[in-house]
């Protein structure tokens, strides 16, 4: 294949309702619109049924189940999250998308053989609590064939797959949205989706702040989640919001491992290099509190000479250690054991060094950056709905798969009602997109997507990490825009290289986004998420959200009152 | 590194080529043999060994990640 020659077959498919993204969120809302009898596409750069961040499996399942204790209830559930979140989600946001669908989701996926109840005895669910809950939410089962299980079931219903097809922008006209181009990344063809409804759900953002073990794609998350979503949003002149606040968690030192979850919820401690539990110094719960505050925890002691920071299980039972080992750890990572045995720790009777991680935008509960969209999951652009980590709505894996659900039910009703712009796109705009993918093989002279994109971390981890100021932020600033400039003219050598290349480009446009509500943000709020050096404290003036939204090429900003209970 | 797979049990079926979540590994079409391409980009999750039916892959750490 000759791949400088720009000579790719063009496919136009025709589809009532597109699902860009394949994961968890995706494939719920392809199953949902799917039902309602609608012609769906799902489509991912990825091969669906092993992708995002659910590819390998999970091993949490956050669910509000009416068992009798206080807890356990819808009330409950809405008084903590509230608190979690500050106020800054919408709280009419968490009922429809989430607490009304949680136990159908439930049901569902034990009917579908979703191992669910780890007390085999008793044929129960064993549920744990952490972050701060009221109590325990969290059930821990075996998600290893979650995602191929429920991938099965959309192929099977008839929901259309596109496999490798990696989305660049969307298409939008004086109607509103209509539908996405993108490009297969091992063929080179071109596509051009028209839909009368688009959802976008491609996860979290990640891969834009340097990595401790200096391995950019060891991230938290999927490192193949790069903002997509939000990107593509916005610059379809949708509205993000408080995109400012980054995150963080604890992984073990060197390895990318969600665990905390898991450590936390089995009892674990986390202690210093002075072998105090420290965490009780900035939270009353410890280490029950929220995930913001273990990381900032560990920040202060590390700074202050009291590192390093450790988990420590030794004190549970065999029981609990049983289940943390055989049940929750290799299954929220499958190599979590390799890495164990690898690096010659033993879990049960060594302390296991825990680091801070890189820098994130969120794709578990309580985050409140993303895609901002009503609680019907409609963005604020016609025709543009949004589901799971892009958004703003309940994160984690149930939430966004109920997030989902609810995307795919709201633009299948949006349809059947009518709804839908003109799909009509001028050619001569269909091939200037077109132009502009695949020029970058053709390119001679220009940088390569890993040389942009090491710079882009170094940028964001120097100005827009862990301690800010607006000098900082200003220089960060000044640093993205001369990237722009460069992205013009990057070269590519293969397809491979073309989409780490437009991944890149959405990682710039979200980069920037956060630095600009960093700056307009002056306050620190959410621990290490944005701690700015010149306004230390929370400020009550800025008790809100902060909304972006682009408006002929201008960024306009909007500040939100929080919400109430 | 990251991926290392026993060419001498596999069985060419292609599935961690396709359950790769970041698109690092390509069947070769000369050998029909999987093929590493990008192990410096690889996520360490797992998922390529996980539906392997001749479990003849093995994940191994690079030092800076132990
Ligand atoms: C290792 C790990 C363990 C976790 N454990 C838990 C847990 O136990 N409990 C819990 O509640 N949460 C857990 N989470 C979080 C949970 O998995 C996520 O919140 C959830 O999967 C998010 O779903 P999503 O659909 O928004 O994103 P994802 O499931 O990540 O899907 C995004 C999809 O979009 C595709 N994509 C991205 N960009 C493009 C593009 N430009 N074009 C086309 N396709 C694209 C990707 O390939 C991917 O398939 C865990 C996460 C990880 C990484």
């Amino acid at each position: 294949m000759n791949l400088k020659n720009n000579n790719f077959n063009e496919n136009v498919v025709n589809v009532d309702v597109l699902v860009i993204g394949g994961g968890s969120a995706g494939t719920m809302a392809a199953l949902a619109a799917r039902r309602q009898g609608l012609d769906v596409a799902l489509v991912d750069k990825a091969g669906i049924d092993r992708s995002g961040c659910g590819a390998a499996g999970n091993d949490h399942f956050l669910a509000v189940l009416d068992t009798g204790p206080d807890w356990d209830t819808n009330e409950a559930f809405m008084t903590w999250y509230h608190r979690l979140t500050q106020g800054l989600v919408d709280m009419n946001i968490p009922p429809k998308v989430y607490l009304s669908r949680i136990k159908n989701l439930l049901k569902y996926l034990e009917e579908l053989g979703v191992p669910m109840r780890e007390d085999t005895e008793n044929d129960a669910y064993i549920r744990t609590g952490s972050f701060g809950q009221p109590g325990e939410y969290f059930i821990n089962f075996d998600g290893r064939n979650l995602k191929p299980t429920i991938s099965k079931e959309a192929k099977k219903i008839g929901v259309k797959f596109f496999r490798r097809i990696n989305i660049v922008d969307l298409l939008v006209n004086e109607t509103g949205v209509i539908g996405a181009v993108g490009f297969d990344i091992r063929k080179g063809d071109f596509y051009v989706f028209l839909a009368k409804a688009t959802i976008v759900a491609t996860g979290n953002v990640t891969r834009f702040y340097n990595n401790q073990a200096s391995m950019p794609y060891n991230s938290w998350h999927s490192p193949y989640n790069n903002g997509g979503a939000q990107a593509m949003a916005f610059r379809a002149g949708a509205e993000i919001k408080n995109m400012e606040f980054v995150n963080y968690t604890l992984t073990p030192v060197n390895f990318s491992a969600s665990a905390l979850n898991a450590i936390v919820g089995m009892g674990g401690y986390i202690v210093n290099g002075l072998g105090e539990r420290f965490l009780f110094k900035y939270h009353e719960k410890g280490e029950k509190g929220p995930r913001w505050i273990m990381p900032w925890g560990v920040y202060w002691e590390l700074k202050e000479g009291r590192g390093p920071c450790y988990f420590d299980l030794r004190h549970l039972s065999e029981e609990d250690l049983n289940h943390l080992i055989n049940n929750l750890l290799p299954v929220d990572k499958n190599t979590f054991l390799d890495y164990c045995e690898q690096k010659g720790v033993d879990v049960r009777n060594d302390l296991m060094e825990v680091q801070i991680s890189e820098g994130q935008l969120p794709a578990f509960l309580g985050s409140v950056s993303g895609i901002n969209i009503t609680p019907e999951c409609e963005t604020t652009i016609p025709g543009l709905f949004a589901g799971g980590a892009c958004t703003v709505a309940v994160g984690s894996l149930s939430g966004s798969m109920c997030v989902g659900d609810t995307a795919g039910e709201e633009a299948a009703k949006y349809v059947l009602s009518g709804g839908g712009g003109r799909l009509e796109i001028s050619p001569e705009t269909v091939q200037g997109m077109k132009q502009s993918i695949f020029k970058h093989l053709a390119n001679m002279d220009g940088l390569k997507p890993c040389e942009l994109e090491e710079k882009l971390r170094q940028v964001m981890t120097l100005y827009v990490g862990i301690g800010r100021s607006k000098m900082g932020l200003e220089a960060a600033q000044a640093e993205l825009n001369k990237l722009g400039n460069l992205l013009i003219t990057a070269k590519t050598e293969n397809l491979h290289e073309l989409m780490r290349l437009f991944e890149f480009r959405d990682l710039l446009e979200v980069s920037k986004a956060v630095v600009r509500g960093a700056l307009e943000r002056e306050e620190s709020r959410f621990g290490i998420s944005h701690y700015r050096g010149d306004f230390p404290e929370s400020r009550k003036e800025w008790h809100c959200s902060l909304h972006q939204k682009l408006e002929k090429g201008q960024i306009i900003l909007k500040r939100v009152e929080p919400y109430n209970l | 590194m990251a991926i290392l797979i026993d060419e001498k049990l596999c069985n060419g079926c292609g599935l961690c080529d396709v359950n790769c979540p970041g698109d690092l590994i390509f069947m070769d079409e000369g050998t029909q043999k999987p093929k590493v391409l990008y192990p410096e980009e690889c996520w360490y999750c797992g998922a390529c060994r996980m539906d392997c039916p001749k479990d003849c892959i093995k994940i191994v750490f690079p030092l800076t990640s132990l």
